[in-house]
């Protein structure tokens, strides 16, 4: 038999699977009880309530103090036991040290004393931003819905969630950054002569209102920036949860034919290799070079 | 399946959230499709020049890629931006 019948063969034998499956089950896959999409959902631990603000502890909570705490933990860790002779960890680290430092801190800030003032901000950024996103593809018991009875203990069933794949964490580290490189671009020019370096260079001739027209532009290029950066960062995690949730049985179980599930299991497995191999890693490295991009922007000379 | 009842209700003008929620899953549909398309051009056109520029000048291989890797989450993200406007459609 040649290499292609046989390939064909598999591949014909995978399809017939299929289709036996969905001959046999048809729609039995349907299931009311399990909701898939309440992955997203976040169903307060312990309610905290003050003056109607809702600050309760939930799974998104939990993630965050559990990347700042890994994030914290490792550093001081490597930090305390450096050797002469690295082992395998510390080279490891050494290397996403030297990343942040040399690629996204000094490779896009020229000015060496903004480098190393920003330096900490954006290498600390960097590492919380990935721990944040793998710790995301970890099965953790958070799922509080469901619980799974171990030698007689209650505990939560294994569920995915990140973080980074709810918006307002992402907004709130946009939002620190965009009022920091404002903030360090007055710093270094003065208020009005900050907001006249927004308007680019070859337009000292034009009149009043041209000059106008274009500072509205820029500024309204400045708020995109808000949206940009924070949007990238959630929707490239949300959509990869969301796929990993709809390969995984989520799509078999939402519309209820069993045999679909046979077909986009092995896909669950690409996507997360792609997602633990390149995006949770990119968008980390991503989000901290538009912040040293944006820094050395505010405070360049001219454009 | 549960996505074309509404649609078949809609064509027998049986209720009226049915459009409104026909409507919804296309402009999610229409809306992340479209949109993953000028990315996956624009993904395409990235990658293309990155070989080109490097056949051309191999000794700039490290350099080109830092800037294809920026280069590729910034389009990437253009497809999700349109995602989560569909998203937004689709739940509000």
């Amino acid at each position: 038999m040649s290499t292609k019948r046989k390939v064909l063969l598999g591949i014909g034998a995978y399809l017939g699977l299929i289709v036996v499956l969905f001959l046999i089950l048809g729609d039995e896959g349907k299931n009311e009880a399990f909701q898939p999409q309440n992955e997203f959902e976040l169903t307060p631990w312990i309610a905290i309530n003050i003056g109607g603000l809702d600050l309760s502890i939930n799974k998104a909570v939990f993630y965050l103090f559990l990347a700042s705490g890994l994030t914290i933990g490792t550093m001081v860790f490597i930090a305390r036991r450096m050797q002469q002779e690295p082992n395998r960890v510390q080279t490891a680290v050494e290397l996403a040290y030297d990343l942040t430092r040399n690629n996204i801190t000094q490779g896009n800030i020229t000015d060496q004393r903004l480098a190393k003032r920003w330096f900490p901000f954006l290498a600390g950024l960097f590492f919380f931003l990935w721990f944040s996103n793998m710790i995301g593809f970890l099965p953790l018991p958070i799922n509080t819905e469901h619980k799974v009875d171990v030698f007689g203990v209650e505990i939560p069933s294994l569920a995915f969630y990140a973080a980074t794949a709810n918006l307002s964490i992402p907004l709130v580290l946009t939002l620190i950054v965009w009022v920091s490189y404002h903030v360090e671009g007055i710093r270094a020019k003065g208020f009005f002569p900050y907001l006249a370096s927004w308007l680019p260079p070859g337009l000292e001739d034009m009149n009043i209102f041209g000059k106008a027209f274009f500072f509205v532009i820029e500024s309204i290029s400045h708020f995109a920036r808000l949206i940009s950066l924070s949007v990238r960062l959630f929707a490239n995690i949300l959509a990869g949860h969301l796929l990993l949730l709809f390969m995984g049985g989520g799509l078999a179980v939402l519309l209820g034919i069993a045999a679909l599930g046979i077909a986009t299991f092995p896909l669950a497995f690409v996507f997360f290799i792609l997602e633990v191999g390149l995006i949770a890693t990119l968008q980390a490295f991503i989000f901290s070079t538009l912040t040293a991009i944006y820094l050395s922007g505010a405070v360049a000379a001219e454009h | 399946m549960d996505l074309l009842i509404p649609l078949a209700q809609a064509a027998q003008g049986v209720t009226d959230t049915g459009v409104t929620d026909a409507g919804k899953a296309i402009a999610l549909g229409v809306g992340a499709g479209l949109g993953s398309i000028g990315a996956g051009i624009g993904i395409g056109i990235i990658f293309g020049k990155e070989i080109e520029s490097v056949a051309r000048q191999p000794e700039m291989k490290d350099e080109l890629q830092q800037i294809r890797w920026l280069g590729f989450a910034l389009t990437e993200a253009v497809a999700f931006y349109t995602f989560i406007f569909g998203l937004i459609a689709f739940f509000l």
